[in-house]
């Protein structure tokens, strides 16, 4: 069974610049695939390339097992797509900017309907765009990709200008559309706190490169696992530490040590504690460290940032 | 193709395109009225027609050509929906040639409606002044003819306009063509080059010379033609970045 977007050493070069390097990226069916990375990264251009907008340099992007570059057309068919310019026409309603993309893709009049009571926007769908807040925007730029129900939803920065309401009513939607609709969703974003809440599976683009991709439980499993301590002296406890092959970071909440891959954590700390207290430390605080993707994006997306930031906190 | 054109006109329809479509032809239709009204005697009808397609010709239709290709293309540049729509399972040549078919639509609507309302504008100036009442019987077939050949002629100015302001998202660049086009094309509206220059092709429908008809006619339908199909084949083929 094919994957819903695949692509295949994906490059992209404009002038001199490589926006995308030998991007190589499954995004399996009914995933909510969380493509990330700073502005700049790469992550529009890929998806450009997925929806067939620009041509790659090199390489060849698939949809649902369709070549985008060959037949694009085919491959639209499985994709709707909110852009970060929704292009709306402001001086017509919402309904019939709806009904142009309707009309153009040869659905129904009655999709227009469905997709509004999907985003929640028939009560304002008989207004002007040109009225509309940037969330509302936003939403009727959702309920257009989603016209004709097509199995792969390809959206950039969803989130973009909602409001914090918004951002958490996009995110329950977006988590529960695979389910609901058996539709496959690669959303981009630079909020990782969105995409860690919203994402089964995650890439991870760095200087036009994918530095990391995989499932999202997976990738947290697959750290060392970290320690964090609370102690009446951080500096003593850190030569404890170092004493047990630990290197100590400093962090905001006292310090944070990883352990060794397989390592087994409640043994660890309680080791730990134990020596601790035994040098005579107070400990007011130790325990695993849940992971989260900002370690995982960190780790791929800044190597070089984080043991010289930290070992300079902790000197 | 019907789908794309029924949403192109329907992105028309809420535009000021029907505003511009009335207002250039006005405007020759006001001036014959204020003609008439001045004149002293009466003058026949073919005369009044004739300066009416004739000042379509060299001015307002190039003018009215720059206008209104440039309002289609900021239809989409404005709110940049060009990624929308060339993201859309729909053959990109169509959503272009939908757009010159339109721009060659509203310009046969607006070439008629010029000849319609100078009609209207005389004959009610004549009422108001019997005295200078057109005299005789517009010869409609010769006027609907040269018309007719106007529009035609006017394809290959439609296809260079329509192309650049399509290609760039900036109107200057279109509006700047247009305007520079223009402005030859009335100063130099007897010049024999005219012929050759896309802007005057049109009024060059209204030549003594039948050599000159046929040249700016041969050359702004038959090669218009050739380059609409070729700018929409390299619109439909660029990268919008």
């Amino acid at each position: 069974m094919p994957a819903a977007i695949e692509t295949e050493g994906l490059t992209r070069r404009f002038g001199n610049r490589l926006a995308v390097d030998d991007v190589s990226m499954t995004v399996p069916k009914q995933a909510v695939y969380g493509f990330l990375g700073r502005n700049g990264a790469g992550k529009t251009t890929t998806l450009k390339m997925v929806l067939g907008l620009i041509r790659p340099t090199v390489g060849v992007a698939r949809v649902c097992g369709l070549n985008v570059a060959r037949d694009r057309i085919a491959a639209a068919r499985q994709v709707g797509a909110l852009l970060e310019a929704h292009g709306f026409y402001v001086n017509l309603t919402g309904a019939e900017n709806l009904a142009l993309t309707a009309t153009l893709l040869g659905t129904p009049g009655t999709e227009i309907d469905r997709v509004l009571e999907v985003v929640e926007m028939r009560a304002d769908a008989g207004r002007k765009v040109g009225g509309y807040s940037l969330g509302m925007r936003q939403r009727l730029g959702l309920a257009r990709a989603m016209l004709g129900a097509p199995p792969v939803l390809v959206l950039d920065e969803p989130t973009n200008g909602l409001d914090p309401d918004g951002i958490a009513d996009m995110r329950r939607f977006l988590k529960a559309l695979p389910e609901r609709t058996g539709a496959t969703v690669l959303l981009s974003s630079h909020l990782l706190g969105e995409i860690e809440q919203t994402a089964t599976h995650v890439g991870v683009v760095n200087d036009g490169k994918l530095a990391l991709e995989g499932e999202l439980a997976r990738l947290k499993a697959d750290l060392a696992p970290e320690i964090v301590l609370r102690t009446d002296d951080d500096v003593r406890a850190a030569a404890l530490l170092a004493g047990h092959d630990l290197v100590a970071f400093a962090t905001e909440n006292g310090l944070s040590a990883a352990l060794r891959p397989g390592e087994n954590i409640d043994r660890a700390v309680a080791a730990l504690n134990r020596a601790l207290v035994q040098a005579g430390l107070s400990v007011f605080a130790i325990g695993p460290r849940a992971r989260s993707l900002e370690d995982i994006y960190r780790r791929v997306a800044a190597p070089a940032q984080r043991p010289a930031q930290h070992q300079a906190e902790a000197a | 193709m019907l789908a794309v054109l029924s949403v192109e006109i329907r992105k028309l329809n809420r535009s000021l395109a029907s505003l511009l479509a009335l207002a250039a032809p006005s405007l020759i239709a006001f001036l014959a009225f204020f003609i008439v009204l001045r004149g002293q005697r009466a003058a026949p009808w073919d005369m009044f027609l004739q300066g009416a397609t004739t000042t379509w010709a060299f001015f307002m239709l190039p003018m009215s050509v720059t206008a209104l290709t440039a309002l289609v293309a900021h239809m989409e540049h404005g709110p940049r929906a060009w990624d929308h729509l060339r993201s859309l399972p729909v053959p990109r040549w169509r959503i272009y040639a939908a757009k010159a078919l339109c721009v060659i639509a509203i310009v046969i609507v607006m070439t008629g409606l010029n000849l319609a309302l100078t009609w209207t504008s005389v004959s009610v100036a004549s009422v108001l002044k019997p005295a200078v009442a057109p005299t005789g019987s517009p010869d409609v077939a010769k006027l609907l003819l040269v018309n007719a050949k106007i529009v035609a002629a006017a394809i290959l100015m439609i296809a260079i306009q329509l192309w650049t302001a399509l290609r760039f998202a900036s109107f200057v660049p279109a509006l700047a063509l247009g305007i520079g086009g223009t402005f030859f094309s009335v100063v130099a509206t007897s010049a024999k080059e005219g012929v050759f220059f896309p802007w005057q092709m049109p009024v060059n429908m209204m030549a003594k010379e039948v050599w000159r008809v046929e040249t700016a006619l041969a050359l702004g339908g038959g090669l218009g033609l050739v380059m609409l199909a070729l700018a929409v084949a390299h619109l439909a083929r660029r990268e919008v970045l």
